[in-house]
C-alpha cells in the first residue's frame, strides 16, 4: 500500500485553494499512518466543520465529517464504544479552540487514546476570512478590519495544561518534521496533540502582507525557532521575539489514558 | 425468568435500555432525569457496556452518536436545557440516519424554569426544534411500566428507521415509583445490515439504508452535508437535496400508520380525551369515577409522527377534550386534522389536572 | 523512474519549486486547458528519487511530493528497457 491507496481518487482534485496547506498536512498524515501500519479497516478519520474538516472526506477509510466544533465528542464516543479503531482527528483552528474548546480541553483531561491534527490557518477560511482565537495581535480579517485586538491562544500550551499525553507543533513547511511528529502522536497512547501552522493564501495570506503562497512559507520557514533552543535563550535571558513560532515537541509523557486498544 | 419490582420510572427506562441491548450511555446530570444516568453508571461496566458523563450535552449526544456508527446500541438522557443544546446534533443524527434514543424527562420552562415539577412543554421542540425539514418518533409514557416497555420500543424504531427516537416523559412519571414487570426477554430489531458494494446511502422500498457500521471496512463517509447515495457532499444540487429530505421524512411519515400506539377507549364517546403522559393518569381516574357518562379517550403512546388517521375511530365524537402540561401543543395538531370542536385544557407549573377540573369539561359540554 | 505533475489535479500554486533541492521544478508559462499554470520541469532526470529509488528501495527526497497540497506529484516506473542487438563491425 502507499499513501496514495489512503485517498477517495473519485474526489480529487479536493476543494482546498490553489497553495492551501491542508492539503500538505494531508500527505504528512497519511504518510504517517502508512508508516505505524494501521490497516484502512482499522482507521477512523473524524472532523468537525471548516475548510480542515472536509480532509478526512478524502480519505478512503470510514469517516465521520461531524458538526462544529463536536469532532472530538463525537471522537470520545467512536473510541469508547469500539477501542480497536484508531481514531484519527482532523479539526481547525476555530473548530478546536472556539466553538470546541471545552470538547478539546476534556478530551485532553481524559487522555482519551485520540491523535488531533489542529490545521492552524489563523483564520475562518471557510465563511470567508474572519478572525479567529488564533488570529495573530494586529492581524487583518474581515472582522478584525482595525488588526486583531485581542491575544491568541496558545493552543500547544493549552493541551499541556489540560492533560494531553503528547504535544508538538510544526507548520506546513517542515513535512518531515510535521510527519514524524504525527507518527510519535499516532504510537503515543492517550491523547496527542499536533498543531500545524497552515498557510491560507486567499483569506490569511493577502490581507496579511503574503501577497504569494511562497511569502508566507518563507515566513513560517524564517520565524520558526525549536522549543530547545528557546529554552536555551530563556537560561541565558534572552528575549525571544513574539513574532516567532515555537516548534517541536512541548511534552510527551505517559499519564493514565482512557480508551487505549486492550 | 420476568420478575416484578418496584421501582422508579427513571430507573425502569434505564432497565428498559438495558433490556433492549443498550451498551452506551453519553449524559450529563440534569434533574428530574438524573437517575437514569445513575443506574446506567452503576450497571452498564457490569454488562460490558460504557457508560461515560461528557462535558456537557452536546458532547453526550454526540458521542452517543458516534458510538452508533460503531453498530453499538446508544441512548442519553436529559431534560428541557439540556434537550435545547441538544438540537443541533439532533438534525445531524437525521441526516446521517443514525439509530439513537434520547429521553427528555420533562420539567417546566422556558430557561432553566422549575427543574423538580413536570411540564410537556418539549413536545413540539422534539419534533420541530433543530433546524430544516425533518421527521421523528417520539413516544410519551404514562406509567411506570410504560418506561420501560417504550424505551424498548423506542430502541426497536431506532434501529429499524435508523433515526433519533425520543422518550419524552415527564418529571411526574419520571420519578412516580410503581410496580414494573420485567420481561426475561423482550422483543428486539436489529439495524438492517449493509450489503458490502452497493451504495450506503442508497434506500429500498421501505426508503431505509442498510447501515455500514464503522470498523469493517466499507470505508463509509457521513457528513451532515447534503450528500448523495455514495455519502458524498453536494450542497448545492437542488434535486439531490429535495430528494433526500423528502426520503428522510417519508421513511417516518409514510409509515405512520402502521407504527403508531395509542389506546382507545369507549370508540362510540362523542366527548373524547385524547391525553399523553401524566395527564393521561387524571383522565382515568374521570373514566373511573364516571363509568355510566361514556366518555371515550384517546391515549397517545406514540406521539409523532402524529397519526391523524386515529382520530377517526370515534366515529360520534362531537368534541375532543386535550388537558396537556403545557398552552396546548398537541392540541394545535389534532384541530389540525379534526372538524369537530377542540378543547384545550392547559395546566402550567407542575400540577396536575384533577379529575375534578377535567369532568367539569365534559359536564359543560353536554 | 520518472517524476510527473498530474495536471488534472495541480492547483498551480508552485510549492514544489521552493523546496526542490535541484530546482527542476521552474514556474510554469502557460495556462492549461483548466486556466491552471502547471509548472514545468527543468531536466527531471536529475532527481534523486528517480535515479536511487531502486538502489536503495524506498522513497528518497520527495520534498516535492509532500508538500504538494493537491497530491499532484509522483513517480512513475520507466517501460523496461528493451535490449537492443547491436552489431559491432571490426
Amino acid at each position: 500500500m502507499s499513501e496514495e491507496d489512503w485517498l477517495r481518487q473519485d474526489r480529487l482534485p479536493h476543494i482546498f485553494c490553489a497553495g492551501c496547506g491542508n492539503g500538505t498536512v494531508i500527505n504528512c498524515t497519511l504518510s504517517a499512518v502508512e508508516q505505524i501500519g494501521w490497516k484502512r479497516q482499522e482507521t477512523v478519520f473524524v472532523s468537525g466543520i471548516g475548510c480542515s474538516s472536509r480532509a478526512p472526506g478524502y480519505i478512503s477509510t470510514d469517516s465521520l465529517h461531524t458538526t462544529h466544533g463536536r469532532a472530538l465528542a463525537f471522537a470520545t464516543g467512536i473510541k469508547l464504544a469500539n477501542p480497536q479503531l484508531n481514531i484519527v482527528v482532523f479539526t481547525g483552528d476555530g473548530d478546536l479552540a472556539a466553538i470546541g474548546g471545552n470538547h478539546f480541553i476534556h478530551a485532553c483531561r481524559r487522555n482519551i487514546d485520540l491523535t488531533v491534527v489542529c490545521l492552524n490557518n489563523m483564520i475562518y477560511g471557510m465563511t470567508g476570512g474572519q478572525g479567529s482565537p488564533t488570529t495573530p495581535m494586529g492581524g487583518l480579517s474581515t472582522t478584525t478590519p482595525y488588526g486583531s485586538g485581542e491575544p491568541a491562544f496558545d493552543l500547544c500550551g493549552l493541551a499541556t495544561a489540560a492533560g494531553a499525553n503528547y504535544v508538538a507543533r510544526w507548520t506546513s513547511y517542515h513535512v518531515r518534521e510535521l510527519t514524524r511528529a504525527i507518527l510519535t502522536g499516532l504510537e503515543n497512547p492517550g491523547f496527542s496533540f499536533i498543531e500545524s501552522l497552515v498557510q491560507c493564501p486567499t483569506n490569511y495570506g493577502r490581507r496579511n502582507r503574503f501577497k504569494q503562497v511562497a511569502d508566507q512559507i518563507e515566513y513560517f520557514k524564517s520565524h520558526t525557532i525549536l522549543v530547545e533552543k528557546a529554552a536555551r535563550m530563556r537560561e541565558k535571558g534572552e528575549m525571544i521575539p513574539p513574532e516567532m513560532i515555537l516548534a517541536g515537541e512541548f511534552v510527551r509523557r505517559n499519564r493514565p489514558a482512557l480508551g487505549v486498544r486492550p | 425468568m420476568t420478575r416484578t419490582e418496584f421501582m422508579q420510572g427513571n430507573t425502569a427506562c434505564a432497565e428498559g435500555a438495558l433490556a433492549a441491548g443498550c451498551r452506551f450511555f453519553g449524559g450529563y446530570p440534569i434533574t428530574p432525569s438524573t437517575e437514569i444516568a445513575e443506574h446506567m453508571a452503576l450497571r452498564l461496566p457490569k454488562m460490558g457496556g460504557v457508560f461515560i458523563q461528557m462535558e456537557d450535552e452536546i458532547a453526550s449526544i454526540a458521542a452517543v452518536i458516534g458510538a452508533s456508527w460503531t453498530g453499538a446500541m446508544a441512548m442519553t438522557a436529559t431534560s428541557g436545557p439540556g434537550f435545547s443544546l441538544m438540537m443541533e446534533n439532533i438534525g445531524y443524527a437525521v441526516m446521517t440516519e443514525t439509530p439513537c434514543v434520547i429521553v427528555n424527562v420533562q420539567r417546566g420552562g422556558p430557561s432553566t424554569g422549575q427543574p423538580t415539577l413536570s411540564a410537556q412543554g418539549d413536545m413540539l421542540q422534539c419534533r420541530f426544534g433543530s433546524h430544516g425539514d425533518y421527521s421523528v418518533i417520539a413516544l410519551s409514557p404514562a406509567s411506570v411500566q410504560e418506561m420501560f416497555d417504550l424505551t424498548v420500543e423506542a430502541f426497536n424504531l431506532a434501529e429499524r428507521f435508523r433515526s433519533p427516537v425520543f422518550l419524552m416523559a415527564d418529571e411526574i412519571i419520571g420519578h412516580m415509583r410503581e410496580r414494573v414487570i420485567i420481561p426475561d426477554h423482550v422483543p428486539s430489531n436489529q439495524r438492517k445490515p449493509y450489503e458490502p458494494g452497493s451504495l450506503p446511502f442508497r434506500a429500498g422500498e421501505d426508503l431505509v439504508p442498510g447501515f455500514p457500521a464503522f470498523g469493517k471496512g466499507y470505508g463509509v463517509h457521513v457528513t451532515g452535508l447534503t450528500h448523495d447515495e455514495r455519502g458524498y457532499p453536494c450542497a448545492t444540487s437542488p434535486k439531490l437535496h429535495e430528494d433526500l429530505v423528502k426520503r428522510l421524512v417519508g421513511k417516518v411519515e409514510g409509515a405512520r400508520g402502521s407504527i403508531t400506539s395509542c389506546d382507545i377507549l369507549n370508540p362510540d364517546a362523542e366527548v373524547v380525551f385524547v391525553s399523553y403522559g401524566a395527564p393521561s393518569r387524571t383522565v382515568q381516574q374521570v373514566l373511573h369515577d364516571h363509568p355510566d357518562d361514556n366518555i371515550g379517550h384517546l391515549r397517545l403512546k406514540m406521539v409523532w409522527p402524529f397519526a391523524e388517521m386515529v382520530l377517526a375511530r370515534f366515529t360520534n365524537a362531537e368534541a375532543f377534550i386535550v388537558p396537556e402540561q403545557n398552552l396546548g401543543q398537541i392540541a394545535r395538531e389534532i384541530e389540525r386534522h379534526t372538524d369537530k370542536d377542540v378543547v384545550t385544557v392547559p395546566k402550567l407549573g407542575g400540577d396536575l389536572h384533577t379529575p375534578g377540573e377535567l369532568y367539569a369539561i365534559v359536564e359543560n359540554l353536554k | 523512474m520518472r517524476l510527473q505533475i498530474d495536471e488534472r489535479r495541480c492547483k498551480g500554486c508552485n510549492l514544489c519549486t521552493l523546496v526542490c533541492p535541484y530546482r527542476i521544478f521552474k514556474p510554469g508559462k502557460r495556462a492549461n486547458r483548466r486556466g491552471i499554470v502547471v509548472p514545468e520541469l527543468d531536466r527531471p532526470e536529475r532527481c534523486a528519487n528517480c535515479r536511487l529509488r531502486h538502489l536503495y528501495g524506498r522513497t528518497l527526497c520527495g520534498n516535492c511530493q509532500m508538500i504538494c497540497p493537491d497530491q499532484a506529484i509522483s513517480w512513475k516506473e520507466d517501460e523496461e528497457p528493451v535490449p537492443k542487438k547491436v552489431a559491432i563491425e571490426y
